[in-house]
């Protein structure tokens, strides 16, 4: 009853896959932490080429996961915030699927134990009947 | 942003790790509870082996089903399980992550770490890189011939 209307969406591998790559999560990090930033300053950090930093942010803004806009001669970039919520979307189902599992789980192990135990006694006792 | 793509969970069982280990890795114990209230799951698979592919097919109270698969890429018990996860969504697998989980024996029962990263760490992805290709592909035929070329 939990999951299925809420399966994440079908663009999420895209914004995943945006994101699984070291230098785009660093770029993404730095944008989360210090909101807009200019192409210069994204490259700064990283001792790859621009044109390559170039490529990674063409990545992130098709997976929707930053925007771009020039103010003035400068390009600038910042995240989408749309892109954040659909990532803790799809951990938040995550975690729902989880507790709910990890709770009839317990439940399982519990009514084991107790049969168990039943086994155990019922045992015992015919050791003592012996 | 890290934080944002990682789920941790962590909870303490009366049960020893052996039993927890098994609950994962014996599908006749883990159609017992996998999935939320009232979920059964009639189509399972575990091949519990290292690039052994798993999947399962929960179907709701409401006649609604999902199907979630992946491959096994660590097994070390009763410590250690490592595995991938995707839901189908529609038919496509849909996004692959990684979930691993730690059992630790602590007074009265082990204490379970959950953790899944929406992506593979790369230390599984070094490890795993050679037979990352054949080992997807025999997942992809795999699926197939599970659910007749149609997921549920």
């Amino acid at each position: 009853m939990i999951m299925q209307h809420d399966i994440p969406a079908p663009d999420l591998p895209a914004l995943f896959g945006a994101l699984a790559d070291p230098h785009r999560l660093a770029i993404v990090e730095a944008l989360a932490a210090e909101g807009e930033k200019t192409v210069g300053e994204l490259c700064a950090p990283f001792e790859i080429s621009a044109p390559a930093i170039s490529r990674h942010l063409a990545v992130l803004e098709s997976a929707g996961v930053i925007e771009r806009r020039v103010d003035r001669q400068w390009r600038v970039c910042r995240i989408r915030p749309d892109a954040l919520t659909a990532v803790e979307g799809w951990v938040e189902t995550q975690r729902r699927f989880w507790n709910a599992s990890l709770d009839r789980l317990e439940r399982m192990l519990a009514e084991d134990a107790g049969t168990n135990a039943t086994v155990a006694k019922s045992n015992n006792d015919k050791e003592k009947k012996r | 942003m890290s934080e944002d793509t990682t789920l941790r969970m962590e909870r303490i069982f009366a049960a020893t790790p052996e039993q927890l280990f098994s609950a994962w890795t014996n599908a006749d114990q883990l159609v017992r509870w996998w999935g939320p209230e009232g979920a059964t799951t009639p189509k399972h698979d575990l091949d519990v082996r290292e690039g052994g592919a798993w999947i399962t097919t929960m179907r709701h109270e409401d006649g609604s089903e999902n199907t979630v698969s992946g491959v096994y890429r660590l097994i070390d018990p009763p410590r250690r399980l490592v595995f991938t996860w995707a839901w189908h969504n529609d038919g496509p697998r849909g996004h692959e992550s990684e979930v691993a989980l730690d059992f630790e024996p602590v007074d009265g029962g082990t204490r379970m770490v959950l953790v899944q990263k929406t992506f593979q760490s790369a230390e599984m992805c070094d490890r795993h890189s050679m037979g990352w290709t054949s080992s997807f592909n025999d997942l992809a035929r795999h699926v197939e011939s599970l659910t007749g070329g149609t997921a549920a």
